[in-house]
Formats: structure tokens, sequence, C-alpha cells
């Protein structure tokens, strides 16, 4: 299948931090494509240069044949971009807001009128289309935001973050969303920083992390890339604070690594057998009681562990180093 | 891109930025009630008993609408660093639009208001004063060539500012002393030395005098004026956009 986007040695310096380091990958035609890795790892600025935002300091990008450092209008016509946050004109209507978008992307007033009122029925929103937007519900904003991305029919669709901040049943609507707008034929490069999301609907996967891809292909293959490393799930009888188990735990010999995930402790090892009689001992020595202990299949996140040596969940970088590039990305400093 | 699109992307972008302005009714009525607060507070002349028509003729309408032309403009051009800071300019850099027409089309909005603003102020000034314009063409020129390097100067402080209070306080440290040097209350030629220097670098100067000397049917004053601000204008909005277009491209 023909590549979508093509990223080749994508690397951006924003003063002297190296927030891009040599990107490549490609998506291919109507795949789902997911970039995942955890807050500050570069997927909101490799994205922003995808979408002709962001002039990369070297590399390039090739959208669905065109370079979008030589062709940015090209690129543009063909790219839905669809924030992490909502961007829209708040005091505007969603109806007014859509008109210029549409405008924008150069739609006679005929097509306008009729892709809108398709928008705002699919995605709900007729009812509400003359309030100002700045009245909306998170849930409201983020439908508007991906309705005004696919108002001149775009053939991708970049979403940072699009379950990001919704609650458990808009974000389920939000990924029905996605895997109908991909099940019509639209190629979809997605971020996350959950790996359950990239999971659940990427086709592909690329991690990265401090700005270096450091794994690409299908879940399943990144997860079976787990090199004989095998999970333990644990979950410690009447302990509502199972958080104090994971140092406790790590002190245990052939534990490579634990952490909390759905509630239990899940241990990484290498060698599950030694490793399982020691972690008995210890939780008995420190006066717990184990309620449930299973071997577990390897995950997303197990494998991201496996890759970076950290989970996804914990800062990777500093918050001070976090805002700085938060900063130097939205170009402010 | 053809130019007459371009065109069209740059009315579509003033277009919806007067509109947000103007769908904020409370905004737009505080930034006009300064002004014509200002007006009646020094309608007044210092030290005199009653109303002098003369002087509100002559000399504090004409300032009032030059400062307001400058308020108006330099505030609406603003709404970039707004835009900057809730993310919104990054929808219109997506989009397949010309960073020219960007820039243009935030330039318009910005003249347009100044215009607007100024126009309004005009109108109250000659509705309760009684004042009327002796060149109303003239006085059009000038207020919208005001307009133009007001908002020039708002592109360079939009494109200056990190934050929207940065550039509050970048703005007001530009207007407000161009609001008491520029010869809006107090003549040029009645300031100590060596502030008449100071007012003579300052763009608000040179549109009050136009505007005074309109009425009084000074031609040749109004000429060097227009000159002046022309170049004004050209210059500050060749900086702006040179300082915008490093923030759309992001080098």
């Amino acid at each position: 299948m023909e590549n979508a986007i093509e990223v080749k040695e994508l690397t951006k310096f924003y003063g002297s931090l190296l927030a891009v380091d040599h990107v490549n990958f490609e998506v291919k035609g109507k795949e789902i494509f997911g970039l995942l890795g955890p807050n500050g790892a570069g997927k909101t600025t490799t994205i922003r240069m995808i979408c002709g935002m962001l002039r990369p300091t070297s590399g390039t990008v090739v959208i669905a044949g065109f370079d979008v450092s030589q062709k940015p209008q090209e690129v543009k016509r063909r790219i839905g971009w669809v924030p992490d946050i909502s961007n829209l004109f708040g005091e505007l209507s969603a109806r007014v807001n859509l008109e210029f978008m549409g405008k924008l992307y150069g739609l006679d007033k005929k097509t306008r009128r009729e892709r809108i009122d398709q928008v705002l029925e699919l995605f709900h929103l007729k009812d509400r289309q003359n309030d100002p937007v700045k009245y909306y519900s998170k849930g409201m904003h983020r439908r508007l935001t991906i309705a005004a991305a696919l108002l001149h029919q775009p053939e991708i669709l970049v979403m940072d973050e699009p379950t990001s901040g919704l609650d458990a049943q808009t974000a389920r609507l939000m990924r029905e969303i996605i895997i109908d707008l991909n099940k019509e034929g639209r190629t979809i490069l997605l971020t996350t920083h959950q790996i359950g999301e990239a999971d659940r609907l990427a086709q592909r996967v690329g991690i990265i992390d401090r700005g270096r891809l450091i794994a690409l292909n299908t879940p399943e293959q990144i997860k079976n890339s787990t090199e004989g490393m095998r999970a333990l799930e644990i979950k410690i009888l009447n302990d509502v604070d199972q958080q104090r188990w994971i140092p406790i735990i790590s002190e245990a010999e052939g534990v490579d690594n634990v952490f909390l995930a759905e509630g239990k402790i899940r241990v990484l090892s290498k060698d599950l057998p030694q490793m399982i009689p020691t972690v008995i001992n210890l939780v008995d020595k420190h006066g717990g009681k184990i309620e449930n202990i299973s071997v577990a299949q390897p995950t997303l996140e197990d494998a991201f562990i496996n890759l970076t040596g950290k989970s996804i969940r914990e800062e990777s970088i500093s918050k001070e180093e976090y805002l700085k590039r938060r900063l130097a990305r939205s170009g402010l400093r | 891109m053809k130019p007459l699109t371009s065109l069209m992307h740059s009315v579509w972008i003033a277009e919806n930025d007067l509109r947000q302005s103007f769908k904020s009714v409370r905004h737009v009525i505080w930034s006009l009630l300064f002004p014509i607060f200002m007006m009646f507070t020094f309608s007044f002349r210092y030290g005199a008993t009653e109303l002098d028509i003369q002087f509100i003729h002559t000399f504090l309408i004409p300032g009032i609408v030059g400062m307001t032309a400058m308020f108006g403009s330099i505030n609406e051009t603003m709404s970039i660093v707004w835009d900057k800071s809730l993310g919104v300019f990054d929808r219109i850099l997506a989009a397949p639009v010309s960073s020219i027409s960007i820039i243009v089309g935030k330039t318009m909005s910005g003249a347009v208001m100044g215009v607007i603003s100024a126009l309004v102020l005009l109108i109250v000034g000659s509705t309760l004063f009684g004042v009327s314009f002796v060149n109303i063409s003239a006085v059009l020129l000038i207020i919208f060539l005001a307009s133009f390097s007001f908002t020039g100067i708002g592109t360079i402080i939009s494109g200056l500012a990190s934050e929207p209070r940065e550039a509050m306080m970048l703005s007001n440290l530009l207007r407000f002393p161009m609001m008491f040097l520029g010869g809006v209350f107090f003549p040029v030629e009645a300031m100590p030395m060596p502030l008449p220097y100071v007012a003579r670098v300052l763009p608000l100067t040179y549109v009050t005098e136009a505007l005074r000397a309109i009425q009084i049917e000074n031609a040749s004053i109004v000429f060097v004026d227009a000159m002046v601000l022309l170049v004004y204008t050209v210059g500050t909005m060749l900086l702006g956009s040179k300082i915008l277009m490093r923030i759309m491209t992001r080098l």
C-alpha cells in the first residue's frame, strides 16, 4: 500500500534543546498509526512539523507525494488537524467557526453549507450550532474540533491526544468515531500517552521517547519483542494502598520492574520461577497477604518499560524540562 | 496561490477577527468609554471657568479622535497574542493560507477597528459639543493613515510579546507616554525641553497635529504630517510583518 506520510530523519532543535531527534517512519494509506510516548517526548512537535505548522531543523516530511517544506499549501489541503486542546473561536458559534474554516479551505458557499450541515449532524451538534462555543462542554469541543478538521474532507487526519482529558464515555465515543473515520478510508495518525489507547486503536505503533523513535511495529509485534520478559500480577488482600508495595517488591532478586496497572501490582522479570517465591516471602515478611497472583501476557506497557526502562506514567523528564519544552514548542520562548 | 484567493483569505481573517471583537459587546463598550470619559474630563480647560468651545473644537476633539484611533488599532492587533496563547493562531497556520495573507488579514482588522473607534468618537464629539470638521475627507485620510501606523506598532508588540499580560504591559508602555506626550491633552509647544523632541518621534503627535491643522485649514502641515505618517505606516508594517513572519515559520 502506498505511503500516506513519509518522515525521514526529522529533527527539531528549540535553541539548544533537541526536541525531535532524527525520527524516521512512514504511515501507510488508510491505516491508523499511533505515536506513543510520555508527555514531552516530542510527539506534538513531530506532528506540527508533519502538518506544516513548524519548520524542521533538518529532515523531510512527504505527504501524499508532496514535500511539506516545498509545497505546504498542497499538504495542508490534504490534512485535517485535530489539536489536543480545542482552539476554536470561543465568542463565535459552531456554525460561524465552521463557515470560517470552510472559507479558508476554499469551499464554495453551497458545498460549505452542505458539509457544515453534514458534520453538525454527524457529531450531534446541530441543536447547539448557534451558541458561542465557549459555552460548550469538553466533549462537545472535541467533537467540534474533529468536525472542523473533516470539513474539507481530508485524506489524512492527524489527531493529537484525541481522548485526553475526556470522561470514559466520551473517550469511548471518540474511539468509535476514529475507527469509523478509518473505515471510511481515511489515514489516521494519532498521538497518545495512553498505552491502552494505542493498543486498541492503532494498527501500527511508533514509540517515541526523548525525541527518538525507539520502536516501530504492530502492537502485537512490539509486545512479542519483550525477549523472555514475563509479567506477574499480584493483589494484596485488604490493602487500599497497593502503591506502598512497589519499593518493597522492587528489592526482590530477579525483579526488573514493578508498577501499578489497573489496581494490581505488575512485576516484570526475565526469571519468573526464581522470582515468585522471593516475592511471596517478601510480602509475607512485611505483613501482607496475597489475595491473587497470576502470570500475565506481556502488554504494550511491559514492552514500553522493557524498551525505555521506565513506566509511561512516570515523568520521563523533569517538570522544569517539560515546561521548557512546552514553551519552546509554543514559540513563546 | 492566486492573488485574489490570498486577498480573500486576508478579508476572511479580518472579518473573523472583527466578528469576534464585536461579539464581545462589553469589550467594545469599555474600550470606547475610556476616550469618551477623557473627552469629558478634559473638556474643561485648566483654569477656565466655563466651556471653551474653540479649545474643544480645534484642540481637544481632534486630539481625542487621534488617540482613539491609536487605542482601537493597537487593542485589536493584540488579538494576535491572545490567538497565539489560545492556540487559535495555530488553526489558521494549519489551513492552506499563506503567511502574507495572515499578516494582511490581521493588519486589516486592526486598521478597521482603529478607523471605526475614531469615527465613533468623532460622531460623539460632534454631537455633544457641536463640533464640525471642515474637511471630512482629509480627516478620514489622517484617521486611515493613523490606524495603519498604529496597527504596525501593534503587530510589533504582538510579535515580541510572549503572552497577553506581557503584550498589555508593552502596549501600555508605548500608549500612555504617547497619549500624554503626543499632544492629545497638552500642546507639544508648551512642553518643557527635551519633551518636544520626544514628542516628534511619536506618530500620535503627527496625527493630532494633522487633525488640528485640518480644523484651522493649514494644508501644508496636513500634507507634511500625512507624509510622516505614511513613512511610519510603511516602516512599522514592514518591521511588524518581519517579526510575525518569524513567529509563523518558527525558525
